[in-house]
Formats: C-alpha cells, structure tokens, sequence
C-alpha cells in the first residue's frame, strides 16, 4: 500500500513509520525536520520510504509541496492517509492568547483537514477505496489542566474524522481515530514525573501507554482487515478511566 | 471537449448507464446528466488531472459550458 503519514521524523509517528515500513508499505513520510532516524529508516527501505519537508503550520503550502509531482503526485494511488503530525499549546484556559491557539489550529486542524481533501481526490481519481487514520489523544475524552485548547483541537479533528466516513463511506473511503493515551514522547516531555505519575494512575493498567500498540492499530485501521471498521474512535489508552 | 465528454461517460457508466451522452453547452451537469456531489467531486479530480484545473476552485458549475469556460476550451 502507499501511505502519507504526517510528524514521520520522531515519537509516535517514528513508530508508525517503522512499522508500516516493516509490514511492506510504502510511506510518504512528512516532517517538518529530517532526522537520523528517518535517515537510517530511508537507507534500510531506500525504494519504500519517501521523504518531505513540509510545515503543517501553513497548510496551502504543506499540500503543495506533499501532492507534487516529486513526491504524491497523481501518477501515485494512495491507499491510506495517516494525520498524526500534532503541536502542543498548554496552558490553563484564563491564559489562552490567540497567536500559539491558531498556530496549534493550523498544524492540527486545518492542515490535516486540507491534506484529507486531496487524499480523498486521489482516492477517487484512482477509483480505490481507502483508509485514512487521525491520531487523537485521551484528553479529547478525559479533561487534564491546561491541556483545553490542545485537547478542543483533538475533539474538533474527531468530529472531522466521524463526518468524513458517513460522507465518503459509499465511495470506499474509511476514516477513524485512533485516541492515545498519555506516551512518553517529546510532546510529554515538559511534564514532572509526579504529573506523570498523577496521570497514569488514572489508567486500569497504571503506566504510559506503549508506542508500539498505537503505532500496529493504525497500521491495522489502514489495512484490509479493518475493511468494516469506520468512523470509530480506537482507544488504545491502557483504559482510562 | 472530446477528453471532457470521455470522462463524463466514465462517471456515467461507472453509474451504471451505458449509453454515452451527447453533450451540448447548454447541458447542465445536475438536472440532464443527474450528477450528485459525490459525482461531480470525481469529475473534478478527472478534470484537474486531464486539464490541470480545478473547475470547482472559484465556485459552482452547472453546464458544460460553464465547464469549458473554467478550462478554456
């Protein structure tokens, strides 16, 4: 399959990117910055892993450089879309300026919504069916301080991915979420161990929520056997509550 | 005109009517040719491929010749 992932370069999205590459895909990989990983990644898989440099923070621009003729150009049939690139904004609602609040809606909001139009157009260009992944996070579903305006654009991008599956569903098009619980990667890097702690007592299982499991549920939501699986949430949260 | 009028016929027999359409300027794409938005949304992405505009960019087309006029032919 060929399959656009955006925030390839680190975290969570490394682990998707590896993982797809490990089960034969071939990736479109978007980031803003290389990395040595991608780099290595890219010298182990040189004819399956395609990289882009491209900033979700100014959307028009993003999907002109993502859907050009050097990188998924008409003459590729894409057969998934993956929207995991994501920006935090933390801070406690009585601080909210609006600057890093449209920032943060540009790279999780509006730029994945624009890429999902021209990764259904290619869809339908090539008459296939296909499956696109927005990776989510838990605070869309269980309130944290200062996480409001991070988590509201999470909410906003389930909203999206809901609509998309009634609306494309007829034509093939799946759409789900898959809804993280807290990771260890650079987006909860700035957390003290005791808010880490705090946070993960609130799991069933009482500990991060493993890289790996997020990363091989999208890379079943994308496959054929999730052909009648749409519209849905997928948490993979260690449970919680 | 002949590339458009190939790709008309494509939806449409994707759609399940076999019988090519003779199109005129003056037809109109939902009332004569029954597209809905799903069916013009492929006719956009076969349009833009072939011609390399997007017809629906600067707003609704309904005829044909609403759609030459966009592509300038």
């Amino acid at each position: 399959m060929n399959i656009l992932l955006t925030g390839a370069s680190r975290g969570v999205g490394l682990v998707i990117c590896k993982t797809l590459l490990e089960q034969g895909h071939a990736v479109y990989a978007v980031s803003r910055t290389h990395s040595d990983e991608i780099a290595a990644l890219q010298k182990q898989y040189p004819e399956k892993l395609f990289f882009k440099s491209a900033d979700l923070g100014d959307p028009a621009a993003a999907k002109a450089a993502i859907f050009a003729e050097d990188f998924v150009s008409n003459k590729i049939a894409l057969d998934a879309f993956v929207n995991n690139a994501a920006q935090a904004y933390d801070d406690i609602v009585t601080n909210l300026n609006l600057e890093p609040l449209r920032a943060m809606y540009e790279v999780n909001v509006f730029a994945p919504m624009l890429l999902t139009k021209y990764a259904i157009r290619n869809m339908l260009l090539h008459g296939k069916s296909g499956g696109i992944v927005h990776i989510s996070s838990i605070s869309a579903h269980t309130g944290y301080k200062g996480l409001a305006m991070y988590a509201s654009s999470k909410g906003a991008i389930e909203a999206f991915s809901k609509n998309t599956a009634r609306e494309w569903g007829g034509r093939g098009v799946r759409s789900n979420v898959v809804v993280p619980g807290f990771m260890e990667t650079a987006m909860s890097a700035t957390l003290s161990q005791e808010q880490k702690d705090r946070i993960y007592k609130r799991t069933s299982l009482k500990k991060a929520t493993d890289i790996s499991s997020v990363a091989e549920t999208v890379a079943f939501l994308v496959s054929d056997r999730a052909a009648s699986i749409t519209g849905q949430a997928i948490h993979v949260d260690n449970g919680t509550i | 005109m002949e590339k458009l009028a190939q790709i008309i016929n494509k939806i449409r027999a994707n759609k399940g009517n076999a019988e090519p359409v003779a199109l005129t300027p003056q037809t109109r794409l939902r009332e004569d040719l029954a597209f809905d938005s799903f069916d013009l949304a492929e006719l956009t992405v076969h349009v833009e491929d072939a011609f390399g505009k997007d017809i629906f960019e600067d707003g609704v087309v309904d005829t044909i010749a609403d759609v030459c006029k966009r592509l300038g032919i």
